[in-house]
């Protein structure tokens, strides 16, 4: 057997290299725990540090493979007046270091090392390099070092190599704390940046740049995996010749060629290089023969934000587990920053859409009828009641001349501000539009050719009913542009009417026709136009109002001979009642008119 | 290591450490040395100055062997760091404890 290389140094730190086997892992314990009485830690205090080391230093024995056997486990121990120090550096594949240390159950016979270290230490850190990890142990003093008895005073000599010794101890200090203080200062310095404009893109590149330099990599790529997504998407590279294309994620019986993907599923770091080449079809096989690196998944929390590849073309030495640290860090960074920009994001849509809306319904209050004219013997009532997300409803009442009213009742598809836009302009229309001697049907068709390229640009429509009154004659014209058909009521063997006209929606084609259909008016008839917010009220259970309880509706109405004042308070308590207090759906807009 | 055989009981006693180096053959030499008839194995603890996470796992071992017997494991005058380590781990609630 080969015996443990002991380095001892009678100063202030000790240095132990053995081979992976037990019986080394004692000796070398051994010199740990005499390292310890030399300087003056009590019995109880070096327990805890030989048992501690012990189950650090059985993990290295116990997990390492062929590759790392060849190679020392090393023990570094550094005493201070306040603490002592140790680092094991194993060659075993690591592992990941659990989030929650908790004893395992009692008729275990495994699992009791991790739990045993974190109990006896002050601190512990593991940090999982490429087959070389380090463990890093800190216990304090529980008591003050003991003075030096009377009379031993120290040699000149002896008090000089222990200041060389410190200024070592310290200049390594310092070497660590540089690269902390770089990483630390990239870092500020981004959070500074974040709030100045430049998208994720961009801020990752400027990051992950920094990244590079700090740990003396060549290259990296940055994917990101959408929430509930199901394929790594692209976001930057340092080089142009990474594929941008996504990756989707594997199926359960599909092959795993990517290493960004095995990350993902593993949610682990998985290493590449000459041993353990990338799979054929890999995306990342374009980088230079022999390059080495490490794809490490990025979080937060529990959620998988994506995976950052980092390489080395020029070195074949694989990145340490300090500098692996150091990418843990950045990447938790930049997970933190996208969930920011996200959260922001989502702030700032809701804040546009909550003005969009504000917008919606001024647009729409200034379309509401002040004061429905009225022709000699026809009275006219009606109603608009607007849905919390503003839609694109409208009725309008306007004046012909020679005793003639234009009826309009328009509903345009979608909600928001174009919807409500579309429903001022095509009233506007309306009103600019010689209606004294164009018929319902001819204003149609002028209304589609002028507004036909707008509302298909948006892929929008409209459905419009138009009704010309005549007060002398009597006599109803109604064109129709793929509305809900008007409905009639004429008292005595009439009954109940549908008039729908045969046309298509506004903005579908560009030349429509549109048909026209006449009635005259009897005394004491009801005519109701409206849009299909009315139909399609459901109720609690989901069912729908329907066209059949409407005409029951008015027919009923019509009958009784009420105003139309009171139809109009009628229908909206029904609608009311229908939907037992339920937030409105879809706008509810109609107008009744009585002959 | 020395064993010594009673009726129903077999006595190990003299054994410095109980760690990674030496625990699995610990643990099968006691096993080994089980006769038929014996059921509860004594640990003589008193002499041991350091047992680790594996020497807790080849008595919990021996635990689950006499278990199967209807027996039990003894551990005798546990010296204060392995007393330690027992409550640390709580298996002195699993092991009967016995200072004589």
């Amino acid at each position: 057997m080969v015996p443990a290389l002991i380095q001892t140094n009678p100063g202030n730190s000790l240095d132990v290299a053995f081979y992976c086997d037990y019986a080394e892992v004692r000796i070398a314990l051994d010199a740990v725990t005499a390292f310890l009485r030399e300087h003056r830690f009590t019995e109880e205090e070096i327990m805890a540090c030989e048992l501690a080391l012990a189950e650090g230093c059985n993990n290295a024995v116990r997990y390492v493979d062929e590759e790392g056997r060849q190679q020392r486990i090393q023990v570094q121990a550094v005493c201070t007046e306040a603490r002592v120090m140790f680092w094991v550096h194993d060659h075993t594949p690591g592992f990941e270091w659990p989030k929650k240390i908790e004893l395992p159950d009692g008729d275990a016979e495994n699992g009791r090392g991790l739990y045993l270290m974190t109990s006896l230490m002050e601190e512990v850190h593991y940090y999982r390099g490429s087959h070389e990890n380090i463990l890093h142990l800190s216990k304090a003093r529980l008591a003050p070092v003991p003075k030096s008895p009377a009379g031993e005073e120290e040699s000149r000599d002896e008090m000089k190599r222990r200041l060389a010794e410190s200024d070592q101890i310290i200049t390594d200090m310092a070497e660590e704390l540089s690269f902390c203080y770089e990483s630390l200062a990239a870092i500020f310095r981004h959070s500074a940046d974040q709030g100045h404009g430049g998208t994720k893109a961009e801020f990752a590149r400027r990051l992950l740049n920094d990244l590079i330099q700090i740990i003396a990599a060549d290259w990296y790529v940055l994917r990101l995996l959408p929430n509930h997504g199901n394929s790594l998407n692209f976001l930057v590279a340092s080089e142009s010749l990474f594929s941008e294309q996504p990756i989707m994620l594997p199926g359960p019986d599909e092959t795993v060629r990517s290493v960004e993907v095995e990350a993902t599923i593993t949610r682990q770091n998985v290493w590449f290089d000459q041993h353990r080449a990338l799979r054929p079809g890999d995306p990342l096989g374009q980088i230079k023969p022999g390059a080495n690196g490490v794809v490490h998944p990025i979080f937060f929390g529990e959620r998988l934000m994506g995976t950052l590849v980092l390489g080395r073309n020029l070195t074949r030495a694989p990145f340490t587990a300090g500098q692996l640290n150091v990418v843990g860090t950045f990447s938790d960074f930049l997970a933190i920053q996208f969930v920011n920009a996200e959260i922001q994001e989502g702030l700032i849509n809701s804040r546009l859409n909550e003005r969009e809306l504000e917008i919606a319904r001024t647009i729409q209050q200034s379309l509401i009828l002040r004061e429905i004219p009225s022709v000699l013997g026809m009275k006219l009532s009606g109603h608009c009641e607007s849905a919390r997300q503003v839609g694109g409803d409208f009725f309008d009442v306007m004046e012909c001349g020679e005793g003639r009213l234009l009826l309009v009742i328009a509903d345009v598809m979608g909600k928001g501000i174009p919807a409500a836009m579309f429903a001022a302009i095509l009233r506007s229309l309306f009103r600019a539009l010689p209606r004294s001697r164009l018929g319902p049907s001819e204003l149609l068709e002028q209304a589609n050719v002028l507004l036909f390229q707008e509302l298909s640009a948006v892929d929008m429509f409209i459905t419009v009913q138009l009704v010309q009154v005549d007060g002398v004659t009597r006599k109803v014209q109604v064109a129709n542009a793929g509305h809900c058909p008007a409905l009639l009521y004429q008292p005595g063997n009439g009954g109940l009417v549908k008039l729908s006209p045969d046309g298509m929606p506004l903005g579908i084609i560009p030349d429509l026709k549109f048909a026209t259909e006449e009635v005259q008016l009897k005394e004491g008839s009801r005519m109701l136009i409206y849009t299909d917010g009315l139909a399609e009220t459901r109720d609690s259970c989901g069912e729908f109002f329907g066209y059949e309880r409407l005409a029951r509706w008015l027919k009923s109405a019509g009958q009784s001979g009420a105003d139309v004042g009171r139809m109009k308070d009628e229908l909206v308590m029904e609608m009311a009642r229908f939907q037992r207090g339920d937030v409105l759906q879809d706008d509810q807009t109609f107008l009744i008119l009585a002959g | 290591m020395k064993v010594v055989h009673s009726n129903e009981t077999v006595s190990i006693s003299e054994i410095r450490e109980l760690d990674g180096s030496n625990s699995l053959q610990f643990r099968d030499q006691v096993r080994a040395s089980l006769k038929d008839s014996q059921r509860f194995i004594e640990v003589d603890l008193s002499e041991t100055t350091f047992v680790d996470s594996n020497g807790l796992g080849a008595l919990i071992a021996l635990h689950k062997t006499t278990c199967l017997r209807n027996g039990l494991v003894r551990l005798l005058n546990p010296t204060p760091p392995v007393q330690q380590i027992l409550e640390l781990t709580r298996m002195h609630r699993i092991f009967e404890v016995v200072k004589r």
